[in-house]
């Protein structure tokens, strides 16, 4: 069964072939009239040319309706444009070899190349091109017409095929994409309302509402990461989706500016792990729990990274301390991932918290 | 101090809560709304001198919402109160002049204390809407048709922004870079400002495009 918008394409395609009917109908009785001398039968001619000019006419009514486009229709169009070729020896002379419906037959192939696809395309084309030969003794240019004929009639078919799949396809995923926005829009309803729910709970405080806060907090997070799925350039990545998916960790919060911000996915994805290092350094050293802030900022020609907590800032000589027991310590090897990159670390830290503030080229 | 606050949800449960809390705190609760329609209706009776407004409403939305309300009463307040944070939503109603955005999953103290310093004029910010902020007047700046000189940020605001996108506290600020409270208050106060002014200008050129000014 085909595809509503495969019938919309074949329905477009018969009406062009209405047009290009009508023009080789034009072009046969033009040519019938101009060498009318080559013919022996003018009476037999005549009716073959109003033969001609009455099917075309019934042809584009009967196939401007799909219902109407069966077999029987298809098949007596054929027959006969090759009735016709096989008639053509019959009112003229043997030394002409123009046939009489000339490109007149092109209605009949390629009506069945647009319904049959490229196997009727193919069909027609070997009929039309076998009566062609058959009408007359071959020589070389008759074999070329019978040789276009057959081709022209699959190719044709071919592409009226991939015209058809292509709008099923785009039919689909135009679907699938209104399917997916209509999804959205109810979880983001459905969202709403457990988000809702989940803060009024943890605002009656206790228990539950320690649990209903780290819900809420996670479910927020989820959402976020949702929103900001957008679709970025082949091999990169959205720094800002992929920074937002930190904040599910308790206590981390996570500033970015409101567009997406893409970097190749090997450097976005090391910026995150970085800053992840640095999240799972704060909850080592400050605490499980301890609130820490991610923030990003977007330049043309760079992105600055900073995560900072407020912890008790890491004691003097502890780095340096690391460094002579000939261990790489957290920060050397964060300022070494940064460094790789082409890009600058810096730490700050006090008695205010630690402060690392990372500068990458795009 | 008691204030004239305005309760726009469409979640009754949540509505109800807000109502009480403001009402516990010594705040007249002048008016409630559950959609847009209500809201815009009943705001002018009401006269409140802060709206705590939920983003997610029906028609029309918190930020359509928003920007009638402050070009119908420029004084007032509106503090945007948003259960999912959703990024452009809450740029959009900054935008459009609101001085506070709050998750809703803030403690009740945290509310109260919105409300208070949004009535002061004073900005409330998530340092996830200042890490926005920042990001919309880095885009501005980058923008081909040059901003107006006074729509950008001076270093200092640009400072201060950066510090509430980071998670410092206006008193944490002000240690830092040896000011008072008061003058950390102030340039976030003009970061706002001036975003709303810019976002104001743009919304005149896009008329000016269309040909809205002719009428």
């Amino acid at each position: 069964m085909s595809s509503p918008a495969a019938v919309a394409v074949e329905d477009r395609l018969f009406r062009a072939l209405a047009v290009l009917r009508a023009v080789v109908l034009v072009n046969a009785v033009a040519v019938t009239i101009w060498r009318r001398d080559d013919f022996d039968r003018p009476g037999l001619t005549a009716a073959a040319v109003v033969a001609m000019v009455l099917w075309t006419g019934f042809a584009t009514w009967a196939y401007d309706e799909r219902r109407r486009r069966t077999l029987p229709l298809l098949v007596a169009d054929l027959a006969l444009a090759a009735g016709l070729l096989l008639l053509t020896p019959a009112v003229q002379g043997d030394d002409v070899t123009a046939s009489l419906p000339g490109f007149w037959v092109m209605g009949a192939l390629f009506a069945w190349a647009i319904h049959y696809r490229w196997v009727g395309g193919l069909a027609a084309g070997a009929l039309l091109a076998a009566a062609d030969l058959l009408r007359q003794d071959i020589d070389w240019s008759d074999y070329d017409n019978a040789f276009l004929l057959v081709l022209g009639g699959t190719v044709v078919g071919f592409m009226c095929g991939s015209l058809e799949r292509m709008a099923t396809e785009r039919e689909v995923a135009e679907r699938a994409a209104a399917v997916a926005d209509e999804r959205t829009r109810l979880a983001r309803a459905v969202h709403d309302g457990v988000l809702q729910v989940l803060a009024l709970v943890q605002r009656r405080g206790g228990d539950l509402g320690q649990l209903a806060g780290e819900q809420e907090r996670r479910l927020r997070a989820l959402i976020r990461a949702q929103d900001t799925l957008a679709p970025v350039a082949e091999g990169a990545v959205d720094l800002v989706a992929e920074l937002t998916s930190l904040e599910r960790r308790t206590g981390v919060t996570v500033s970015t500016p409101a567009t997406p911000v893409e970097l190749p996915a090997a450097t976005a994805q090391e910026l995150v792990a970085v800053a992840g290092a640095c999240l799972d350094n704060i909850r080592a050293h400050v605490g499980e729990d301890a609130p820490a802030w991610v923030l990003l900022q977007a330049f043309p020609d760079r992105v600055e990274l900073t995560v900072r907590d407020e912890g008790p800032g890491i004691a003097a000589g502890r780095l340096e301390e690391a460094a002579a027991q000939g261990r790489l310590g957290v920060a050397e090897s964060i300022r070494g991932r940064i460094t790789d990159l082409g890009g600058t670390a810096e730490l700050t830290t006090g008695s205010f918290g630690t402060e690392w503030e990372f500068v990458v080229p795009r | 101090m008691s204030l004239r606050v305005m309760v726009v949800d469409d979640h009754p449960m949540w509505r109800d809560a807000v109502e009480r809390d403001l009402a516990a705190a010594g705040h007249e609760v002048v008016g409630v709304a559950a959609n847009g329609r209500e809201a815009l209706a009943r705001f002018p009776a009401a006269r409140p001198q802060v709206v705590v407004l939920d983003l997610q409403i029906p028609e029309p939305d918190g930020v359509q919402v928003t920007a009638e309300m402050v070009a119908k009463d420029p004084s007032v307040r509106v503090l945007i109160l948003s259960a999912s944070g959703e990024q452009a939503d809450v740029l959009a109603a900054v935008k459009a002049g609101a001085t506070g955005y709050l998750v809703k999953s803030a403690s009740r103290d945290e509310l109260l204390d919105a409300v208070r310093r949004t009535a002061e004029g004073d900005p409330v910010f998530t340092p996830g809407l200042a890490g926005l902020v920042l990001g919309e007047f880095q885009r501005i700046s980058e923008e081909p048709e040059p901003a107006r000189p006074e729509t950008g940020l001076t270093e200092r605001e640009t400072e201060v922004l950066k510090m509430v996108a980071k998670g410092l506290s206006y008193r944490q600020i002000a240690e830092r870079l040896v000011l008072s409270h008061r003058t950390v208050q102030n340039h976030v106060q003009n970061t706002l400002r001036k975003l709303q002014m810019h976002n104001r200008v743009e919304l005149t050129r896009f008329a000016i495009e269309l040909g809205l000014d002719e009428d």
